[in-house]
């Protein structure tokens, strides 16, 4: 099948110099901020209040953010899903949402902070809060919640459905308890990519959530919060020469973060693909 | 008799309920579209009436804070940074698209490709670090610039990051060129090379196509990263093509500036009718993305 000339048997290695010079850049990243981290961090930075030098205050701020969005668009990421395959596989219906949704995943972040800060803050009056933060990133994590969980329960064989409707459940509780199980994999890889995709955001937050500084943590969803990216943003930007030392503790524990979570979706994937049970 | 019917009325009512339950949650997404439209006109719409739509758009004077208004600078600035990145990553996106669906085994490319696809998960704030911290020094030393923050610098940051959405849609497609037109092309006595090049790249031409517009579309809305090296001033460069020049992009003065404009003001509106601006622009490139991966012959591959 692959016959090539003798001329040609050059072309894999030419062809794999840009893959190797992406490869390099990918690696030269992580070990930038891996090692920069290594040598910053401690554990007293990492448990001290900001306010004080450390960087507490930010990590567990960015852990809020993450619950709330994820809490708030998983359930409606899956039901859209649900809605999407089982009940409006074609037709007009589908056409609209799933355009509306391509849509909303070609917006830009910066975009969703607009947004966020014109109708979340000032037109229903949440202001610069944590509130207003897990609205607008709902907003921007949704298509990627609906995607991957469609594609999930797309992949649960029709025969699971009629099984269970022969034995006289309904449509729902088919769905509840067999399609949406089987699926679950699926739907916590397509989670977990969108919780990375949280963590890192920064211009949706720019100025619907977070603040630079305020004492300790927020105590209501109304309140400010503080971030790792939008600590790294204020550090690295509106500072002439910023002390690196927390910026690189910080760029360590949100690449940790997002590096952790992608491999934990591919491991997900990979180990039910190998174990599928039907 | 009278209670079954009784029955399958109640359950079929509790269907539908669920039913219109779920196709309310699913309008969401079509509310929020809506709402975004809505919010970025109301807010943006008056700075087109009081500056004036020409004097918006093609005004060479950014200086809001001195009642200049012309945002041709940033318009252009990210212009200019957007194609500097694709001259940068479609070569090298789509050469790594080949190599992976054509050049080595699927899994050995499962192996590697991680490597690539984490490009695109690290967040744009450690790319922004990077580039200010690695790029920017290495960049004003080889060029001898007394400032590494310039258009190019964030080209390459920028081509770096929008590379996986060509990469890893691009070999999607070139992988789901059919065997047969592969063996049929070989048949004939065509060599590897004659085949990939007159058969499986044609076919896959248009998929390619939709995933450079794709880039180009996450490319232009990219902010904080390319807000940090690109050296946030908003002038066209002199003479304009010259790359080593600072420059400013849309999303950066919409950064920049949002954190301290009074609200209402004609500040205000002019960031929200950047923000129209880089909707339409998206939102046309994203629409006509998504038409050409629908004519293309390899259509089955998600974007």
């Amino acid at each position: 099948m692959k016959y090539q000339s003798p001329k040609e048997r050059v072309l894999p290695y030419l062809f794999s110099v840009p893959a190797i010079i992406l490869i390099l850049a990918s690696i030269s990243i992580l070990l930038f901020v891996g090692t920069g981290g290594v040598l910053a961090i401690n554990w007293e930075m990492v448990s001290k209040s900001v306010l004080k030098g450390g960087i507490f205050e930010p990590i567990v701020g960015t852990l809020y953010l993450l619950s709330g969005t994820m809490a708030i668009s998983l359930p409606i990421g899956v039901l859209t899903a649900v809605y999407l395959v089982e009940y409006a596989p074609k037709g007009r219906t589908n056409r609209i949402i799933t355009q509306a949704m391509n849509n909303l995943a070609g917006v830009p972040s910066i975009v969703f902070g607009l947004f966020g800060y014109s109708f979340f803050c000032r037109f229903l009056g949440f202001g610069i809060s944590l509130l207003s933060g897990w609205l607008t990133l709902t907003c921007m994590v949704l298509p990627i919640v609906i995607r991957g969980s469609q594609e999930a329960i797309r992949m649960v064989p029709k025969t699971f459905r009629e099984a269970a409707e022969a034995l006289g459940a309904s449509k729902w509780r088919a769905i509840r308890d067999l399609v949406l199980t089987t699926a679950a994999p699926g739907i916590a890889t397509s989670t977990i990519l969108g919780i990375s995709r949280v963590a890192g955001e920064t211009a949706a937050i720019l100025f619907t959530s977070s603040v630079f500084l305020m004492r300790g943590l927020p105590s209501t969803p109304f309140d400010p919060v503080m971030v790792l990216t939008y600590h790294i943003y204020v550090l690295l930007v509106t500072s002439p020469s910023p002390v690196l030392d927390r910026v690189f503790a910080m760029a360590l524990i949100l690449l940790g973060l997002v590096v952790v979570l992608n491999i934990l979706a591919y491991v997900v994937r990979l180990y039910y693909r190998k174990r599928k049970r039907w | 008799m009278v209670k079954l019917t009784r029955n399958s009325f109640f359950s079929f009512k509790f269907k539908d309920r669920i039913e219109i339950t779920l196709l309310i949650v699913s309008f969401l997404s079509v509310l929020i579209l809506s709402l975004i439209t809505i919010f970025l006109f109301y807010e943006g719409a008056p700075a087109f009436m009081e500056i004036g739509t020409f004097n918006l758009l093609f005004g060479d004077n950014w200086a809001p804070f001195y009642g200049r208004y012309g945002a041709a600078p940033l318009i252009y600035g990210s212009i200019m940074i957007v194609v500097g990145s694709l001259v940068i990553s479609i070569p090298l996106g789509v050469i790594a698209a080949i190599f992976f669906a054509e050049f080595i085994p699927r899994w050995l490319g499962d192996l590697i490709k991680p490597f690539i696809e984490l490009l695109a998960a690290i967040p744009s704030i450690i790319f922004g670090f990077f580039g200010l911290a690695v790029l920017s020094p290495i960049i004003s030393d080889l060029f001898g610039l007394a400032l590494g923050k310039t258009a190019f610098t964030a080209s390459i940051v920028l081509s770096i990051m929008v590379v996986p959405t060509i990469v890893s849609i691009s070999s999607e497609v070139i992988s789901s060129v059919p065997n047969d037109y592969k063996r049929a092309s070989i048949a004939l006595g065509a060599t590897h090379w004659q085949t990939l090049k007159n058969v499986v790249l044609p076919t896959a031409k248009l998929g390619i196509v939709a995933s450079i517009l794709l880039a180009f579309g996450r490319a232009i809305g990219e902010t904080v990263a390319v807000l940090m090296v690109s050296g946030a001033v908003a002038k066209i460069p002199v003479p304009f093509w010259n790359y080593f020049k600072p420059v400013q992009t849309i999303t950066g003065s919409i950064a920049l500036d949002m954190g301290e404009v009074p609200f209402g003001s004609t500040h205000y509106h002019a960031l929200f009718g950047l923000g129209i601006v880089l909707f339409v622009i998206t939102f046309v490139f994203n629409t006509i993305s998504d038409y050409v991966m629908r004519k293309a012959p390899t259509a089955e591959v998600q974007i």
